[in-house]
């Protein structure tokens, strides 16, 4: 019995990690239907960053994580404004091959200033274990917990309750209408894929101080971060919250009764289940248009 | 009068044009297959940087038969497909008579059959499957130990310094990893281990909590790791932070210092057996640690140890053939006599190089501390 | 349209025959090789990308499928070549017939998804089941075609050239005929607007599964041939670098097209291979590349001819 105590607390540790991590592609997905294969470098670009800004700049953690903020929110802004926007109106394709190319160039270019090296974000709280029972965990885990629940809490609220919020949610039910009600809606994509790529950052710096910041993390952050975002919704928080969360416990059950070796397969037969009992995740209210 | 001048400053550049051209010989080109992108990249490079350096201090000494050596290198990314494409431009476009590489296992396996089609040497420094040299390629040569020579000169030590009784084997699912795992097993059984869990997990795999979790379930006397440094030095951390109290000793490049920055206090008392470590001591390997620091600002681990080895070897190989001949560089590095910073180096009717040391280290306070030391024996 | 197409596959078929013929340098013969795998790769996921209009990031399944198969069936069972090529073929087909009944009920960025699903759970498989495929440490020692030791012409790399030429123009000729044929009219219907098809009648879902079928079954011939070659198969083939190639080709040539795979296939192994040129930068010019090609040239090589053509150039 504690044994399974431990795998289900390892799951909501890593299943609360997952969530971070697709909460940006969520919103991206869910708003611009853009299949974002980016996603997972623009993390990998948050964590070298936030590492080169607490070790090299001697910046503390959260001013670190502020910087870093701003940088892949206007970088996000910008890829959009000039790149994606360009390719909005010409199907799903364009954008799936475009951050593609993206995805490419981020690593690549990371692995030639950073160089191949793992490197980690020292993290403001020690790596020493905590006993809550028969469960351990390390204060280091907990303390990013809290900043992902913090995290995941305030771009709610900021997207339930402030105008920018609320204007991308009209824009999420109906471009067109939201258009018609003044809305720029150039101005709400670049700021969606602003947000959804600090948000990436964010993850990665975080987890960048309990795992590594690596030039070549990219891709596997990417396909977890979708097998969530599927299995949550699209653009649901509480999807991916719940998503996360479902991920992360089942891999740790099946890792640790089944097998680990095999423990990535069980997100994406996960998916295959998922898509085809409930196609649009299990939180996500939309119907299909003509 | 201008004409005269002129046509005697022509018949002097005429005259001067060959002597300028003996002057600039050719150089000599190896090429080098590595992954210098992809999830292996960091140890990829690090065999390049220690190839660079060893063909540095030879152009120093005036470059081989007289001419300067000049590396080819292609970036074979761990896959085999890629080091195929690399091996074949390698060969066909660039003509050179001798390649070093191509680090995996997998990808080496792939690329024999090109060099031996096209008759070109291949010489490995990295890749430690046993059936390499098993196959009857008589154009391929490996500078390193396979896991089953590691298995077999340390698992004794191992189960007696450690009073192994019962044992974890953890690996990265790869051939490599794999490899490892099967062959310490075998060795270890035979010698009376129990072996209570062997698990493996994906590259690139950052949260073992679950695997460790079960791990911890069996409470092994000792558990060994085949991981390179980015899944070993967090695989060694989360052990500690889940009060793993296990002996840790493994395979990979663990005697490094990126190694134990990344494993921080965890990595205090785990074993390592490896083909080199920078705290070998012997002449050759202070003056190989010194320049490798002085260029690049840490100690060499063994892929930089490696990359130095085999590239001189290939270097030697090419002066005794006195030619750029690739049969006859063959020919040539089929007498190899090497001293490496790790020992003398001689190769035996298969390909396997033998004589030289391997050790088994103990990091202490982030040195790795040679425990024991055994030199590989012929077959 | 028709006639202009069906002339320049031919002159691809043709000018690959006289290159494969002509050419001695082994090199090149070997990238001629890769051209021809690519070519079929790229033509067969065209014909859903283009013909059917969804995007199928997890294709890549089928040629690991043809891939494995073909090692399987050689090496472990002792099939020859000319047996393990349709062999190979046929069950990806059989693949693409189950996992696209399936994958077909979704759309849009769930049917990536979902595909991508697949090839993964594949690679996974591939990776862990060692007993069956030998885990990571892949299949060695794939025979060649039978055809590569009748001498002379068919010797070495040319032999594979024009074998993989054979299959390539095979597999042209299958795509062109389904394009032309009421089937790939009804497909394109389909992509344009999927309920207007319904209102005239044609139904959707199979028209999508028999493309999807037809593709499956190429790229697993190309798998196939492509171990055969290689000599060496491992849980790589189901990896995302052949995906990322193969969408770049068909985007890059133009999609919807039948030279457009074609053409991007010549262009992307040649650009890969000489990138190499550039050392470390290789893989970041790659991806400005791929970007730039997306912004400004987004209907590809052959898209831009049309418009050339059509403004009465």
């Amino acid at each position: 019995m504690e044994l399974f105590a431990q795998f289900l607390a390892n799951g909501l540790v890593s299943g609360t990690f997952y969530a971070l991590s697709a909460l940006g592609l969520t919103l991206v997905f869910g708003l611009m239907r853009l299949v974002n294969f980016a996603h997972g470098d623009l993390y990998m670009v948050g964590g070298l960053l936030g590492w080169a800004a607490t070790s090299r700049l001697g910046l503390g953690f959260f001013s670190a994580l502020a910087l870093v903020i701003l940088v892949l929110a206007a970088a996000g802004w910008l890829i959009d404004r000039f790149c994606i926007a360009r390719l909005r109106d010409q199907g799903e394709e364009p954008g799936i091959l475009f951050t593609i190319g993206l995805s490419i160039f981020l690593a690549n270019t990371a692995l030639l200033v950073v160089g191949s090296t793992p490197h980690q974000v020292p993290a403001p709280v020690p790596n020493e274990p905590l006993l809550l029972g028969p469960v351990v965990v390390t204060k280091a885990r907990l303390f990013a917990v809290a900043v992902c629940a913090a995290t995941i809490t305030l771009a709610h609220l900021m997207i339930q309750n402030t105008r920018l919020g609320k204007a991308m949610r009209a824009t999420f039910q109906d471009p067109l209408a939201a258009r018609l009600a003044g809305i720029n809606t150039d101005r709400i994509y670049a700021s969606t894929f602003a947000l959804g790529a600090a948000l990436a950052g964010t993850a990665g710096m975080l987890l960048g101080s309990i795992y590594v910041a690596q030039a070549t993390i990219g891709g596997l952050v990417s396909l977890k971060a979708f097998v969530v975002v599927i299995l949550g919704g699209m653009g649901s928080f509480a999807g991916a919250i719940l998503g996360g969360l479902l991920l992360g416990v089942a891999e740790s059950l099946w890792g640790g009764y089944v097998s680990t070796g095999t423990v990535d397969i069980i997100g994406f037969l996960l998916v295959i289940l998922i898509l085809l009992v409930r196609p649009y995740g299990l939180f996500s209210r939309r119907a299909e248009r003509a | 009068m201008r004409a005269i001048t002129t046509a005697v400053w022509m018949a002097a550049l005429m005259a001067a044009l060959p002597v300028a051209a003996l002057a600039q010989k050719e150089p000599v080109r190896i090429g080098v297959i590595q992954p210098l992108t992809g999830s292996v990249a960091y140890n990829g490079t690090s065999d390049v940087n220690g190839s660079r350096l060893a063909v540095e201090e030879r152009n120093r000494k005036g470059g081989v038969l007289g001419r300067m050596v000049e590396l080819v290198i292609e970036d074979g990314q761990c896959k085999p497909a890629n080091s195929v494409n690399a091996a074949e431009k390698l060969i066909q476009k660039d003509k050179v008579p001798v390649i070093s590489g191509a680090f995996c296992s997998s990808s080496t396996m792939a690329v024999m059959p090109v060099v031996e089609k096209n008759r070109v040497p291949l010489v490995t420094g990295v890749s430690s499957m046993a059936g390499l040299t098993e196959r009857g390629n008589r154009w391929f040569f490996r500078a390193t130990e396979t896991d089953a020579l590691l298995a077999k000169s340390f698992a004794k030590i191992l189960v007696n310094n450690l009073n192994l009784k019962t044992i974890a084997y953890i690996g990265v699912n790869d051939d490599w990893g794999r490899g490892g795992v099967d062959e310490f097993s075998k060795q270890i059984e035979a010698l009376g281990g129990k072996t209570v869990l062997k698990e493996y997990f994906d590259h690139g795999t950052t949260d073992f909590y679950t695997l460790l979790t079960r791990l911890r379930a069996t409470q092994p006397d000792g558990i060994f790791v085949a991981a390179e440094t980015q899944d070993g030095s967090l695989l060694v951390k989360q052990m500690k932070e889940l009060g793993v109290q296990s002996k840790v000793f493994g395979v990979g490049s663990w005697a490094t210092n990126d190694f134990v920055k990344l494993a921080g206090a965890a990595a205090e008392g785990i074993y390592a057996a490896v083909p080199y470590a920078a705290t070998m001591d012997t002449a050759r390997n202070r003056g190989f640690v010194n320049a490798y620091q002085a260029k690049h600002n840490e100690f060499p681990g063994k892929y930089a140890a490696a990359g130095y080895n085999s590239i001189n070897i290939i270097m030697d190989a090419i002066e005794r053939a006195g030619s750029t001949d690739a049969e006859k560089i063959r020919d040539a590095l089929v007498k190899t006599d090497y001293e490496g910073p790790n020992g003398r180096f001689r190769f035996d009717p298969k390909g396997q190089a033998y004589g030289f040391t391997v050790v088994l280290v103990q990091l202490k306070a982030g040195v790795p501390q040679v425990v024991s030391s055994t030199t590989v024996e012929a077959h | 349209m028709k006639r202009i197409e069906g002339r320049a596959l031919l002159a691809f078929v043709a000018a690959g025959a006289l290159f494969a013929l002509a050419v001695g340098d082994e090199y090149l013969l070997h990238l001629c090789v890769l051209v021809m795998v690519y070519a079929i790769l790229a033509t067969s996921l065209n014909l859903i990308i283009g013909y059917v209009g969804e995007f199928p990031l997890g294709h890549v399944a089928f040629f690991g499928i043809g891939a494995y198969a073909a090692a399987l069936l050689s090496v472990k069972a002792g099939y020859p070549a000319w047996a393990t090529l349709p062999a190979a073929a046929f069950l990806a087909a059989i693949a693409g017939f189950g996992i696209g009944a399936i994958t077909l009920r979704l759309q849009g960025p769930f049917f990536v998804i979902v595909t991508l699903a697949f090839a993964e759970v594949l690679r996974l498989i591939a990776g862990n089941w060692v007993s069956f495929t030998n885990g990571p440490m892949g299949i060695a020692g794939i025979p060649h075609p039978a055809i590569i030791d009748l001498g002379g012409f068919f010797s070495g790399k040319r032999g594979y050239a024009l074998l993989g030429l054979t299959l390539a123009a095979v597999s042209l000729f299958a795509a062109y005929r389904f394009v032309y044929s009421n089937a790939g009219r009804a497909a394109v219907t389909i992509r344009e607007n999927r309920y207007v098809a319904q209102s005239v009648g044609i139904q959707p879902w199979r028209y999508a599964l028999f493309a999807f079928v037809i593709a499956a079954s190429m790229a697993g011939l190309a798998g196939a041939f492509y171990a055969h070659y290689l000599s060496f198969v491992g849980p790589e083939v189901f990896g995302f670098s052949f995906t990322a190639s193969m969408i770049i080709m068909v985007l890059l040539g133009g999609k919807g097209t039948l030279t457009g795979p074609v053409i991007g296939a010549v262009a992307v192994t040649v650009l890969e291979e000489y990138l190499r040129e550039t050392k470390e930068l290789r893989l970041t010019l790659f991806g400005l590349a791929v970007m730039g090609v997306v912004l400004f040239a987004p209907t590809g090589v052959v898209g831009a001819l049309h418009r050339r053509l059509a403004r009465g150039g």
